[in-house]
């Protein structure tokens, strides 16, 4: 997140001296401009792809032969008392029917799973669980601006600068038509547009403040629940960001816990618990098997009676974590790509490094001769299959605007294992190794662009 | 990046970031302003930049019309055969083509076939001509046996434009192959755009052959490669080293496919990993779908970047290979269709200098599409994307040894590009 919206920062409009009380030099001349805030080393944080830990021997110099020496030291030691790549302790999460994904609570759990491979999303943040430090920055606990506070000036800024240019372009015409002689006198300027703009504006302000919590339930629209209106205080200047460990300030801020957790979706939990071994999924208490939790995120995968316990071939969990597991074993960082209208997004490394170059849309193909057997499988298969141009140029079009490639991944759905079109023995390797995977990048190309 | 070359102007710049504003809560009050009722038209709010609006100024109304006063005034020029370049052509029922006998133009140095005597014209091509204003074709006259062929009176009628799109388009079971409109649109957008357009193949085959270019090529050199590289120290040390999987069946069953223990490797874990079989891209391409009318997808056009030096008799590979197909009476191809599609054209594996993300996106085979909608043609690239064989993992494993890992800063991409 972090990149794009750090480098876009101009501190020349500055909307309210208010929300940068925390960086008190930002809203003066810009002689005396603040230093940018230092970014984390997310190298350094991130170091780690997924959350296992790997033990590589040291390295072997050939001018130090001691080196060797270190290597054999450490070989055996090993070879003595093996250190475990997996966390000592399971990794815990709870099922959520409601919201059909796996909640974890546990804050190193939440961080662990953040930090080393992407894993999840805050329920009150748009990825990365980001609340309690939104909560901390709104009481004055947090020196450093965090990136939604960042996003939101950058888009109060760009906000303004369109009603500027609006304005210029207004006040052009109206000076022709006044050269022209269509009008006498300067009209007043359209105040009312712009001040009815600026209303909704004003109240975005006081939400980013923090403090102003009894004039935003008056209005009505926002309601700004538990948390509870505090007075002025003043700046609490840390010198380093603050981080989980400083309960104490946190509790002095009145935030009692850390409300947010971090949201799982199916394949993030599959892959977690049945590739790596690392998650441990309960449900109202008791753990569930991985063979289970297949079958259960299958079951709710689709609108039928959750009763039936056949899975079909083509089911949309199962093609979706086909898909997840191919581009995870991979090495991608895999998100959901449901803001751009595709079912994934592929990170290289991450999405704290750099933006997701690839879109990826699944797309069952129905090779297997099995599927054209019978004429009746034959036009259901047709059916399934037809996907109409516009929606292929309605999908490419949202990707060139945001500037990433299109993916089609085709899966080739395997005939069921069964004769009762249905796969009643649990062997999930067997049935993932029964599906394969090509993909094609698609782009749009410009006659004229591609001439010389 | 991706589309460096989009037609899309207005990524730039400071309004880059539109694109993001979506993710703010709505704020419909601007609809309390407009009436729904009474007999006035309601007005309809305004939103975002217009390319053109209308405002009551002269100096616009001015500059309107002046701007349609030059076009009309270049449309009135009267277009003529000049004596010194006029071509005739006849045109042949029976072929649905037309044939030239005296060639006076440059442009038959990338148009036309030699064959009997006579140079002969695709309907697209003799169609093309005929529309730009080149080619004068006639009717062909009913001869009797006594009159003499040479005869300048024995000249047919000319042929009217609206004429030729009904003679040229269609005729199915033409010998010249048939031409739709959909493939006249591509061919002609082609040739304005100053490409060299060739149909592909033989004119009535539906389908191209398996294209086995260049694969056998690498196999020898991947087998020369093994031979000397001293792979085998590299071998010894890998199975030292790597950690087998082991109790096969049941780790893959059941899982976790990373048994708890000791990994050197990022690398390790991932080869565990993968289970998910892939299609291998470069084994020879084989046919899956059989070889008749009902798959629309073939290679149409071979086209050809205007370089000066293409030369008819000896045009060489392609640069593009065109499929053109019908957006009403097709959907998006199933991957049979595709398969099959990209079996007829060459393996052209990216440059191994070229960095991953173009790598992936170049891929191993390459077609355009020409998807044409009521005339209106969108090219899309389809490219046989080889994520399997480029392996984020390896890569990262060898780039983040830095302390920073490397990755991330100063991508000047401007705003606003979505997460």
């Amino acid at each position: 997140m972090a990149s794009a919206i750090y480098s876009a920062e101009v501190p020349s409009l500055v909307t309210d001296p208010g929300t940068n009380r925390a960086v008190p030099t930002e809203n003066a001349t810009e002689s005396q401009r603040a230093p940018r805030p230092k970014k984390p080393n997310y190298g350094q944080i991130h170091s780690r792809p997924l959350p296992l830990e790997t033990y590589p021997l040291p390295a072997f110099i050939p001018h130090n032969p001691l080196s060797i020496f270190r290597i054999v030291y450490v070989v055996f030691s090993q070879l003595f008392r093996p250190p475990s790549s997996h966390p000592s302790v399971c990794y815990k999460g709870y099922f959520s029917h409601e919201t059909q994904s796996v909640h974890v609570t546990d804050c190193k759990t939440i961080r662990a799973l953040w930090e080393k491979g992407f894993f999840g999303k805050g329920n009150l943040s748009r990825s990365e669980p980001r609340w309690l430090d939104q909560e901390m920055r709104k009481r004055g606990l947090l020196a450093q601006e965090t990136s939604e506070e960042v996003t939101r000036k950058r888009r109060e800024e760009r906000r303004r600068f369109k009603i500027e240019r609006a304005r210029k372009e207004r006040e052009a015409i109206e000076q022709q038509l006044r050269e022209e002689g269509k009008i006498s006198h300067p009209a007043p300027i359209d105040e009312t547009e712009t001040l009815d703009n600026a209303q909704p504006q004003e109240i975005r302000q006081q939400l980013s403040n923090g403090n102003i919590n009894d004039r935003i339930e008056e209005n009505g629209r926002i309601k700004y629940g538990r948390t509870p209106a505090l007075p002025e205080k003043t700046p609490i200047k840390t010198t380093q960001p603050l981080k989980l460990d400083t309960r104490h300030s946190v509790e002095a801020a009145g935030i009692e816990l850390d409300e947010e957790h971090l949201q799982l979706n199916p394949e993030e939990v599959l892959f977690l618990a049945y590739g790596l071994g690392v998650l441990e999924v309960s449900d109202q208490g008791i753990p569930i098997p991985t063979s289970s939790l297949f079958k259960l995120f299958c079951r709710h995968s689709s609108c039928q009676s959750p009763e039936t316990q056949s899975i079909q071939p083509d089911d949309s969990f199962l093609l979706k974590y086909v898909v997840y597991h191919h581009f995870r074993s991979l090495g991608w960082v895999v998100r959901p790509g449901v803001k751009f209208a595709v079912d994934y997004l592929l990170y290289n490394k991450g999405p704290v490094f750099s933006h997701a170059e690839f879109a990826v849309m699944i797309i069952p193909s129905y090779n297997h001769t099995y599927w054209s057997e019978s004429l009746e499988r034959k036009v259901k298969i047709q059916q399934k299959e037809k996907r109409d141009w516009w929606w292929l140029h309605r999908i490419n079009r949202v990707q060139t605007q945001v500037h990433k490639s299109l993916v089609l991944v085709y899966v080739e759905i395997p005939p069921p294992l069964h004769d009762d079109g249905a796969i009643s023995e649990l062997d999930v390797g067997n049935i993932l190794k029964r599906y394969n995977v090509r993909e094609f990048a698609l782009r749009r190309w410009v006659a004229n662009r591609n001439r010389d | 990046m991706a589309d460096k070359d989009e037609d899309t102007p207005q990524l730039s710049g400071v309004n880059a970031g539109d694109i993001d504003l979506s993710d703010e809560t709505q704020d419909f009050r601007f609809l309390s302003n407009l009436s729904f009722s009474g007999t006035d038209l309601p007005k309809i709010p305004k939103r975002g930049e217009k390319d053109f609006e209308p405002h009551a100024t002269s100096l616009q109304s001015s500059t309107l019309a002046a701007s349609r006063a030059a076009m009309h005034s270049a449309l009135s020029i009267p277009r003529i055969h000049p004596p010194k370049t006029h071509i005739m052509a006849t045109y042949d029922p029976d072929t649905n083509m037309a044939y030239v006998d005296k060639i006076k133009s440059q442009h038959f140095q990338t148009i036309g076939k030699f064959f009997q005597g006579k140079e002969w014209l695709l309907p697209e091509e003799a169609l093309f001509m005929l529309e730009r204003g080149s080619l004068d074709v006639r009717w062909p006259v009913l001869r009797t046996a006594d009159e003499d062929e040479n005869d300048s009176n024995s000249l047919g009628v000319p042929m009217s434009l609206q004429g030729a799109y009904a003679a040229f388009i269609g005729m199915e079971c033409g010998v010249g192959g048939k031409l739709t409109l959909e493939m006249y649109n591509v061919y002609a957008g082609l040739k304005r755009a100053g490409y060299v357009v060739l149909r592909s193949g033989s004119w009535n085959n539906e389908r191209g052959a398996l294209d086995f270019t260049n694969l056998a090529k690498l196999d020898a050199r991947e087998a020369t490669n093994k031979f000397w590289n001293f792979r085998i120290f590299a071998e010894i040390w890998e199975m030292l080293l790597t950690r087998k999987s082991d109790g096969g069946a049941e780790r893959l069953a059941l899982g976790p496919l990373i048994t708890p223990g000791l990994y050197r490797t990022y690398d390790d874990i991932y080869r565990l990993l993968q289970i998910i079989p892939n299609h291998n891209r470069r084994s020879p391409p084989t046919f899956s779908l059989p070889a008749d009318s009902s798959n629309p997808f073939h290679v149409t056009y071979h086209i050809y970047k205007p370089t000066g030096k293409f030369r008819k008799s000896a045009p060489g590979p392609p640069d593009y290979r065109v499929a053109v197909v019908n957006a009403r009476e097709t959907s998006v191809p199933t991957m049979a269709q595709l398969s099959d599609l990209l079996a007829t054209t060459p393996y052209d594996p990216p440059s191994a200098s070229s960095q991953l993300y173009q790598r992936l996106k170049h891929g191993s085979r390459n077609i355009i599409l020409a998807i044409v909608d009521q005339g209106i043609p969108s090219y899309i690239r389809v490219a046989d994307a080889s994520f399997s064989d480029e392996k984020l993992y390896e890569r990262q494993a060898r780039g983040s040894r830095g302390k920073r890992g490397g990755f991330g800063r100063g991508r000047g991409r401007g705003r606003g590009r979505g997460r």
